[in-house]
């Protein structure tokens, strides 16, 4: 009703195509609706008012004719007899009235004048009152006053239950207009949350229903073989990058060895580390698809702070620069192994671009935990940040050869991220340097 | 007469056996190569070997299966060193699992496995554990604690992870593996050395203080890692082995 007073006020057009439907269902019902009903309301009136006036007519003539006829005493006796429900004669000049011009005492007055034949002078009168009551005056052949006393009753062409059946019969229509609509809408809005909803690795998922009207089973149908392609070109992915690194390791592991084997040189070592950076390539490549793909870990509850530091001792083991500058106490549940590997991949960054890195951990705004990575190297200019995370992204000034990496990390990161069910961010601390963020509830 | 390692490296790929092989014995190693598990049981059946060299990926029964046939054989007592082409944290978990002492990610430098080899020969022989985890998997239970030797973490009470650093979970490994034993600071550093043995020069004091800290040890009276003094420490606390996880 509320998306009906919009549009009769025309200044909005519901939204949702629910209501559009709904409203132009609605609209249209009704007023055929009461286009029919108004056209047999007319017809009935128009054939009601024609009778009643032609009953009029004729006994009315009638009766002042016979009343002309009789003697004066004889009359009274008769007159109550020539009354009917909705006119009376009464001998006498009547009560005082008004004169009529409305439409109706014009017409009354017409009929009556045409069946008496024009003999007698009709004047008519109304009386008023709160009954609409009229009089028509004449003078008998002898001379006396008769007064014909109308009182016309609305002409009602239709019974009075009637309009009770129009209010069902709307109500009906609206009940229906709403069913079909939502037969029609819903299944386009079940479509909508499966595609939100659309998972392709996780197979076990459930598929959208396909029963229901053909079109809808039809859609649904697609929509699923849809998901399966999906899901299927995934896996080939992962399989042929999995093929393709696993065909590589075999000759990049030759290589390495007889590098090794050979006496110590210039060559050797530039020989070793181009390995080196093949073979990080065609590891994280293949990180990269499976964080796509999922690992299938399964969610464990894990002590932030344990987890947090065994992070930092790990590299400090090493001879890394990695300290825990903040930590919160408390337990979350997520995946322990993912979780790692995003916070390593941050601290890998930092640690290759500045150095150095600390971890900080806090709540957010939701009781979420943060946990952020910062370095005070060299940053990422404000409009690459959301490149950054896009697979191969290298800034150039500052990610040349040297410094290696194949600028997969942020974008596992970021996949690993959306797995668990976080949310990453990147921002330039004030005073230089990139941090990392990861949240999660 | 010194005794001389002998290893056996069992890989699909000829030319890896030969180099792998050649640079082994470039440094002194005794060294037989098979190609499959049949030459491998075949080998083992008539010879004495101090540790496998062990690829997952090859044809036929791969590395994992072969490692868990070897751990429930009566060859279960030979070091095992897995050689895994895969990266993925879950397959290194999958050959700890199976019982390897340790791995390798292909592609290596030679230098590293021969480290490696040196390293688990050391462990194995300097101190063999009392406790004969032989199929990894299982959940160590001790005092209030249960330690997922798959995952590598501890688990309390309420089934709540708390992470382990890789030396951490090492040193926590010696202890329980010789419990009611007293280590000194020597063994504990070699048998704690792992991956990255050259780069690890944390002192023992301060991951035992540490692992204390993560157990909830009280350092003045602790439970489970004692000081004795002037010699070393001693893990306190009796240790079952729990079912395998589901």
């Amino acid at each position: 009703m509320r998306a009906a007073t919009s549009i009769l006020s025309g200044l909005m057009w519901p939204s949702t195509l629910r209501s559009r439907i709904f409203l132009i269902l609605l609209i249209g019902l009704a007023f055929a609706y009461g286009l029919s009903f108004s056209v047999l309301y007319m017809e009935r009136y128009m054939s009601a008012k024609a009778v009643m006036l032609g009953t009029l007519e004729h006994d009315v003539a009638t009766s002042i004719a016979v009343l002309d006829r009789l003697a004066p005493d004889q009359r009274v006796d008769l007159v109550d007899r020539l009354g009917r429900g909705n006119y009376s004669f009464v001998l006498g000049p009547g009560l005082p009235g008004v004169p009529d011009t409305s439409s109706k005492g014009v017409e009354i007055l017409g009929k009556i004048e045409e069946a008496v034949g024009h003999r007698f002078p009709i004047r008519i009168e109304r009386i008023p009152g709160e009954v609409s009551r009229l009089q028509a005056h004449l003078t008998l052949s002898d001379g006396s006053p008769l007064t014909i006393d109308v009182t016309p009753k609305g002409v009602m062409p239709i019974a009075a239950w009637l309009p009770y059946v129009f209010a069902v019969q709307m109500a009906l229509l609206v009940l229906c207009a709403w069913f079909a609509v939502r037969q029609a809408i819903r299944p386009l809005g079940e479509l909508a949350a499966a595609a939100d909803a659309l998972d392709p690795n996780n197979k076990d998922g459930p598929a959208l229903s396909e029963t229901g009207p053909s079109e809808v089973a039809h859609a649904a149908r697609a929509f699923n073989a849809m998901r399966e392609r999906i899901a299927h070109y995934l896996e080939e992915r992962v399989q042929i990058l999995a093929a393709i690194s696993h065909d590589l390791q075999t000759p990049i592991t030759r290589m390495r060895l007889r590098a090794d084997m050979a006496e110590d040189s210039p060559e050797k070592d530039k020989l070793v580390h181009d390995l080196g950076e093949i073979q990080r390539l065609v590891q994280d490549g293949i990180a990269y698809a499976r964080s796509a793909h999922g690992s299938g870990e399964k969610n464990a509850r894990i002590d932030l702070a344990s987890f947090i530091d065994s992070i930092s001792y790990d590299y400090q083991d090493i001879g890394k620069a990695v300290t825990v500058v903040g930590l919160v106490q408390g337990a979350v549940f997520t995946k322990p192994h993912a979780l790692r590997r995003i916070l390593s991949n941050f601290i890998d960054n930092a640690l290759k671009f500045a150095g150095a890195a600390e971890i900080s951990v806090g709540r957010g705004a939701a009781d979420d935990i943060v946990i952020t990575v910062m370095d005070r190297g060299p940053g990422i200019p404000d409009d690459m940040l959301e490149a950054a995370m896009q697979p191969f992204f290298r800034l150039e000034q500052s990610r040349n050869r040297e410094t290696g990496g194949t600028g997969l990390g942020l974008a596992i990161a970021q996949q690993l991220t959306a797995k668990i069910g976080g949310s990453l961010r990147l921002y330039n601390r004030t005073g230089g340097g990139l941090a990392a963020e990861v949240t999660i509830r | 007469m010194d005794h001389v390692d002998h290893v056996l490296i069992v890989d699909d790929d000829r030319e890896i056996r030969e180099l792998v092989s050649g640079y082994l014995q470039k440094n002194g190693l005794r060294t037989s190569v098979a190609a499959d598990g049949r030459q491998m049981r075949s080998f083992l059946d008539a010879n004495a070997v101090d540790l496998i060299v062990l690829d997952v990926m090859m044809p036929g029964d791969d590395g994992l299966v072969l490692c868990r046939e070897l751990r429930s054989g009566r060859h279960k007592a030979i070091p095992i060193l897995m050689l895994t082409a895969r990266t993925d944290e879950m397959d290194r978990i999958l050959g700890l699992e199976m019982g390897a002492d340790d791995y390798l990610a292909k592609p290596f430098a030679a230098r590293e496995l021969l480290a490696r080899i040196k390293a688990v020969l050391r462990r194995t022989r300097m101190l063999p554990p009392n406790l004969q985890i032989s199929e990894a998997g299982q959940l160590l239970t001790f005092g209030d604690w249960r330690l997922d030797t798959v995952a590598r973490h501890l688990l309390d009470k309420e089934g709540t992870a708390i992470a382990l650093s890789g030396a951490e979970y090492r040193l926590l490994r010696v202890f329980i593996d010789h419990p009611q034993r007293v280590l000194n600071r020597d063994q504990l550093l070699s048998l704690t050395q792992g991956r990255d043995a050259e780069l690890f020069d944390r002192s023992i004091d301060l991951l035992v203080s540490r692992l204390r800290q993560r157990l909830g040890d009280d350092a003045r009276e602790p439970i489970y890692i004692k000081t004795v003094r002037s010699e070393g420490y001693v893990f306190s606390v009796p240790v079952e082995i729990s079912e395998p996880r589901q």
